[in-house]
């Protein structure tokens, strides 16, 4: 059965057209990860599965029923963690998953019952009784997950749930939802960082209000006709080096990422140690360079000649 | 009922826990009511001493109402919204009736503390009432509809200040700004005439004048008689449509945005529902039939 399916949806605002002629499908118990620059319509397009905005044309389902005719009953099978930290900093987590418990229409006795279970689902047992304000990061953000597993959600729809959070407490939030997704649950991850799509069973690209490609993380990887790409950390970042860099790949290609860069260059292999020697005259020293697979960051650069990330 | 009591208590525990609504709201008007009592009474006749101090605390008390429902139910709208706390609800099976019932139990309820210590204060302090117990009764009215118009007002603000930070202020500034010329800081009778007109119409000083009159001294204390028909039906109706006005304003804005008339519309589908009232989408059916 299919979770979600959108067709030929569209979004305009006064001036702009966020999304143009969406078309998609999730099918049930499917890792979905929709990847996308800031700016590309991956929230809009979220809020409008979630009945938070209303699509100027176009069609959305969860399970079959319709997010705009049949609001509750799809709203009764969506899961949905906003970007922010939502969570009140003035409640303990127990407190806020009773709130949240309620709001979903449970009574007070079975949403008592159910908290506990949430609690130890997330890793937070223990914790249940500390005010929110005293949680770390990946605690609250573990916690906020927890506020959409409540029973009957078939669908989690995650919008950027990793922000914030250090490589470790990503990981094992990450680590969490592949746990969730294996015991059954639909998930719809939305991000703009290539290694949270990794771990997706399908990964959708998004651009400018349109989907440019969907498909496997390695089948994409596959298509891009990247083989290989020249990573080089460095500690600092400026357009000097880029520059440099910008003369050892195709058509000047070099895609900025949060450590350094990434060079798309016929030879790899012959032009790393070249790369390396480049820097060294102009004083900057890599601290790290080596040839590796293309990401799917690598994957959507080549294909929209743009950064995920919002850089050029 | 449990969505409706999970926002009220969650709106009471945000509340009691902060300390600086806390403050604001209980702590600020009480210690007005202990200044008012012992510094703003010199010259006056001993035996009317009482009964003035007593009215220093229908005001404070009336301030408070004012700034729990014009400062801390905007600021807390906002807050929620800058959060994401608006958009989860927004996907959740909640109406927007229950949250809004929620929350103005909540309101409801610090106001109802406040207001119960400033008199506790007042009396302290030396101020006394004349209750009898349809006055407790009346004034009990009057206070609750001093609560819906100044709930009103904050939701009107609530709605357009989109910021946490600009709520407060503006929530500030209306209590401020309204409270200065309409009789709640200054007693009704030193008030120019165009003021006194203004502080008629004011739900919250009107109400204010009523409860004066009411408790502690009658038309004297207050000034004029807000206790006439035509005076009690304009008050009654202003803060009414305060009310009805800034919850209409917090539903649509706050709630219903993703309703507006879509540009372009789809041929119907067969097969599918015609949306249900509920589901608030007059402009949406052709898009989904």
């Amino acid at each position: 059965m299919q979770a979600l399916l959108i067709k030929n949806l569209t979004k305009k605002y006064e001036r702009a057209q966020v999304l143009k002629d969406i078309n998609m499908s999730i099918n049930e118990g499917e890792f979905y990860a929709l990847m996308g620059p800031n700016g590309s319509g991956k929230t809009t397009l979220v809020s409008i599965i979630t009945s938070v905005i209303s699509p100027t044309s176009g069609e959305v389902e969860v399970y079959g029923h319709n997010v705009i005719g049949e609001s509750e009953e799809a709203k009764r099978l969506i899961g949905y963690l906003p970007g922010g930290s939502f969570s009140s900093p003035l409640l303990s987590g127990e407190e806020n998953l009773l709130y949240f418990a309620q709001v979903w229409g449970l009574s007070r006795s079975e949403a008592r019952k159910l908290v506990g279970g949430l609690l130890d689902k997330v890793g937070l047992s223990g914790e249940g009784k500390k005010r929110v304000s005293k949680y770390s990061s990946g605690m609250r953000r573990r916690l906020e997950l927890a506020t959409i597993l409540f029973p009957g959600v078939k669908m989690l729809i995650l919008d950027e749930p990793l922000t914030g959070l250090d490589p470790s407490a990503r990981k094992e939030f990450l680590g969490l939802l592949k746990e969730i997704n294996e015991a059954d649950a639909t998930i719809f991850l939305i991000t703009h960082i290539g290694e949270d799509a990794e771990v997706a069973s399908r990964v959708g690209l998004i651009d400018e209000g349109k989907i440019v490609v969907e498909g496997k993380p390695d089948e994409l990887k596959r298509h891009s006709g990247l083989e290989t790409v020249v990573n080089v950390r460095l500690g600092v970042k400026n357009k000097r080096v880029l520059d440099t860099l910008g003369g050892f790949s195709r058509g000047g290609r070099v895609l900025e990422v949060e450590d350094g860069y990434r060079v798309y260059c016929e030879s790899p292999e012959e032009a790393t140690p070249k790369i390396i020697r480049a820097l060294d005259e102009i004083g900057y020293e890599a601290t790290r360079a080596g040839v590796e697979k293309p990401s799917l960051e690598d994957v959507f650069f080549q294909l929209t000649k743009k950064s995920v990330r919002g850089g050029a | 009922m449990g969505q409706v009591t999970a926002t009220t208590e969650r709106y009471l525990k945000e509340t009691s826990r902060d300390r600086a609504a806390i403050f604001w709201i209980i702590a600020f008007p009480i210690i007005w009511v202990i200044i008012n009592s012992f510094t703003f009474t010199r010259g006056m006749p001993e035996e009317g001493l009482p009964l003035l101090r007593g009215s220093y605390a229908i005001h404070m008390a009336i301030l408070a109402v004012m700034i729990a429902a014009i400062v801390g139910f905007p600021a807390s709208i906002a807050s929620d919204r800058e959060r994401g706390l608006l958009s989860k609800l927004l996907s959740m099976p909640i109406l927007p009736w229950k949250d809004a019932v929620g929350r103005l139990l909540g309101i409801f309820g610090v106001s109802a503390v406040a207001v119960a210590l400033v008199f506790a204060v007042g009396s302290i302090c030396g101020g006394r009432f004349h209750p009898t117990h349809l006055g407790i009764l009346k004034s009990i009215g009057f206070f609750l509809l001093a609560l819906l118009a100044a709930v009103g007002i904050g939701s009107i603000i609530g709605t357009f200040i989109k910021r946490q930070y600009g709520a407060l202020m503006t929530g500030v500034g209306v209590v401020i700004g309204t409270a200065s010329i309409s009789g709640i800081f200054l007693p009704y009778p030193f008030l120019p005439s165009p003021l006194q007109a203004f502080s008629k119409i004011y739900p919250l000083s009107s109400c204010n004048s009523a409860v004066i009159a009411l408790l502690a001294g009658g038309e004297e204390s207050a000034g004029y008689n807000p206790l006439t028909a035509g005076h009690i039906v304009l008050t009654t109706t202003i803060s009414i449509a305060l009310f009805v006005i800034g919850l209409l304003l917090y539903r649509r804005f706050c709630w219903g945005r993703r309703w507006k008339k879509p540009v372009k519309m789809l041929p119907p589908m067969a097969g599918k529902q015609p949306p249900k009232t509920r589901d608030r989408c007059p402009n949406m059916g052709n898009l989904i039939n």
